[in-house]
């Protein structure tokens, strides 16, 4: 029982990161029904920055955790921004259908090899802000930053969600959501909302970039498969359901752990992947997605 | 342009052309990794090979000709190494080369200079089996000068338990080439002292979670870890097992060396211990001089080289090949190939003296004898007591 609840607790730990970045996937896709897939590239250089700032790298730390978060949150926002205004607003122009899926890959490239070529190509420790000595609950260790990144995780989905909910400039969003057609004859400049669900969705990747290195390695190659196993999330989950990403980053994770130490470690990315292959097969808009109609 | 200028300049491009010709340079190619989690191994490797190059051309070459290296990065991807593998025999026509950092592409890679009757020095690549891959042809072109698997598995369970005495042992292994083929030869020789591993278990570069296989580990009462990985991935188990409390020693390749794993586990790396032919402690007049070259020349972090195995057995392969040369009197490959299996001088390298490291049917330079087990403390490699 022990050994179930440590490899569920390393499981949701994991999962909740890659929940984390499939929210990112979804705020674009709200919006623009674009999707950035350098997302795992925007974890990376969000982690990067931070390790810039808080670490001895480039001469500091100038600063604490807590007060890196916002910085590294504005820097996401920006990159962000840059990723929409080159890779993705001409896309959308031209009413391209594919034109966005090669330019964020491309840039997504590009980022990865600045950031070889200003962070280096060797992996680095990010130091963890909190004590790293595990805490014993319920018979399993837990890391406390195991706990931060549950809780951080979960806390920038509900602030991005209340904001979308709440405010008169989340109500944009959710209309350009809804109908962008509509939402640009009521006024409201869906241009601008694309741009900044980019923002946002570049945001909370960078800021999970900061919450997830202390317990991973930081690097120019970070991002990549974090990407990968959270596009696998964002479709499982399905890519407008919010439940949907946070559920299926906890299957997805609880997955690996659990058929790692049942099965083999060699085939634990397996049941995920099968898993992945199911849904598209049975539910293709995913375990919580609305079907959508596409209209011709 | 008149007659009389068009003469001079055919006159100066003949006069170049000849004179290029006399100094030609000897053309040795140095493959290996210089991005990704291997690179400092690649790094440091290329880098002794530098000093090494440099040292022989200031004392005048060899044969009169200065050596000129040629380096190309293959990424730690076989097909990279294969591609590299034809340019330099092709294109470039390099007299030999040397380097290899991993099994995978040096298996892939080497068969090229084999047909070409083109001498391979691995100076880092430490799976057995590449230097019997031809061993079954009359001429076997793939030299090493590096610690085999074989004799470092054999040290490791040695160390673990004949000296440590400890009774379960673990195995966790990358699925690389490198990780598999050591897992294999650990398995063997535990299997020749009737012992059987209580766990084997197996990761993935770059997977960022070890809670599966340490778990079976400990659940299976585990004493000790052997581990067959590269840096990144070690530094991920020795602080998987701060993250389950659980804390047991780490012995392995040599690997456990490599600045990536000692810089990313921290504290949790202390007293983790493995074979090494080379350790950064200036032991002797020409270590010495060795290490404080190398530092002076590529300024490393904190003056710790990022490699020092990898760096001090590429400036071996350089010296070794020279003498090959030397003693060839000639570049051909097989000539070269000749006078490696019969060396006459003896070659004083940093990591040994070597005298007559190789015959017709040993094409290993390192034996257990020159391989010592080193431990890391507080940052730093020292010998282990």
């Amino acid at each position: 029982m022990e050994i179930l609840l440590q490899l569920v607790f390393s499981g949701v730990a994991l999962g909740m990161i890659y929940a984390v970045i499939a929210f990112g996937y979804q705020l674009t896709f709200a919006t623009s029904g674009t999707l950035n897939f350098g997302q795992g590239e925007s974890l990376m250089l969000g982690a990067l920055v931070g390790l810039s700032l808080v670490g001895t790298i480039h001469g500091g730390p100038y600063m604490g955790y807590l007060l890196m978060i916002p910085l590294v949150i504005v820097f996401g926002a920006l990159q962000g921004m840059l990723v929409e205004w080159i890779g993705v607003r001409p896309a959308i122009k031209i009413k391209s259908e594919f034109g966005w899926i090669m330019s964020t890959i491309a840039l997504a490239i590009i980022f990865k090899n600045v950031a070889e070529n200003i962070w280096g190509k060797d992996d680095l420790t990010f130091p963890s802000p909190l004590d790293s000595a595990p805490i014993q609950i319920l018979g399993a260790n837990v890391q406390p930053m195991q706990v931060a990144v549950v809780v951080g995780a979960l806390a920038i989905m509900a602030v991005v969600e209340l904001f979308n909910r709440k405010s008169i400039y989340g109500k944009a969003v959710v209309a350009t959501a809804n109908d962008r057609d509509a939402a640009g004859l009521m006024g409201i400049n869906t241009g601008m909302v694309i741009t900044f669900s980019y923002a946002l969705s570049s945001a909370v990747a960078a800021f999970a970039g900061v919450l997830v290195a202390p317990l991973t390695l930081t690097g120019a190659t970070m991002g990549a498969s974090l990407g990968l196993k959270a596009f696998a999330v964002a479709i499982i989950g399905g890519l407008t359901s919010g439940v949907g990403v946070i559920v299926g980053g906890l299957i997805l994770g609880i997955a690996e752990t659990t058929t790692g130490y049942y099965v083999s470690t060699g085939y634990k990315e397996v049941p995920g992947l099968l898993l992945l292959l199911l849904v598209l097969a049975v539910k293709p808009s995913g375990l919580f997605g609305k079907a959508a109609i596409k209209k011709v | 342009m008149n007659f009389k200028l068009k003469l001079l300049v055919a006159g100066l491009a003949l006069g170049f052309a000849a004179a290029s010709q006399a100094a030609d340079p000897i053309k040795i190619g140095v493959s290996g990794p210089f991005t990704g989690g291997s690179a400092p191994m690649g790094v440091s490797m290329r880098d002794g090979v530098k000093l090494a190059v440099a040292e022989i051309n200031a004392k005048g070459g060899v044969l009169g000709r200065q050596l000129q290296i040629i380096e190309r990065d293959d990424e730690a991807k076989n097909e990279r190494g294969v591609q590299i593998a034809q340019e330099l025999i092709n294109k470039e026509r390099v007299v030999a080369t040397v380097g290899y950092i991993n099994t995978g592409v040096a298996l892939a890679s080497q068969r090229f200079y084999q047909d070409a009757k083109i001498p391979v020095m691995n100076n880092v690549a430490t799976g057995s089996i590449i230097t019997k891959q031809f061993a079954d042809q009359p001429e076997n072109y793939i030299f090493r000068n590096s610690a085999s698997d074989q004799i470092q598995s054999q040290m490791i369970i040695k160390e673990a338990v004949d000296n440590r005495k400890f009774k379960k042992v673990a195995i966790l292994a990358d699925s690389t080439n490198y990780g598999q083929l050591g897992r294999e030869d650990l398995e063997k020789v535990l299997d020749k002292r009737g012992m059987k591993p209580v766990a084997v278990e197996k990761y993935n570069i770059k997977d960022v979670d070890m809670t599966a296989q340490l778990l079976k580990a400990k659940q299976a009462g585990a004493d000790v870890v052997l581990t067959y990985g590269i840096g990144p991935e070690l530094a991920q188990i020795a602080n998987g097992m701060e993250k389950l409390g659980w804390k047991v020693p780490l012995i392995g390749s040599w690997t456990l060396s490599m600045a990536n794993f000692i810089d990313n586990a921290g504290k949790n790396g202390n007293g983790t211990r493995m074979p090494q032919t080379f350790i950064q402690d200036a032991s002797t007049p020409k270590r010495k001089a060795f290490i404080d070259a190398y530092v002076k020349a590529y300024n490393p972090p904190q003056g710790r080289m990022p490699s020092p195995v990898s760096a001090a057995q590429g400036y071996d392969s350089i010296y070794l090949l020279a003498a090959a040369i030397k003693q060839a009197g000639s570049t051909e490959g097989p000539k070269v190939k000749a006078a490696l299996e019969n060396l006459n001088e003896k070659v004083e390298g940093v990591v040994t003296s070597y005298s007559k490291p190789y015959s017709k049917d040993d094409h290993e330079a390192i034996t257990a004898d020159v391989t010592v087990f080193g431990e890391v403390k507080d940052g730093k490699v020292v010998q282990a007591k």
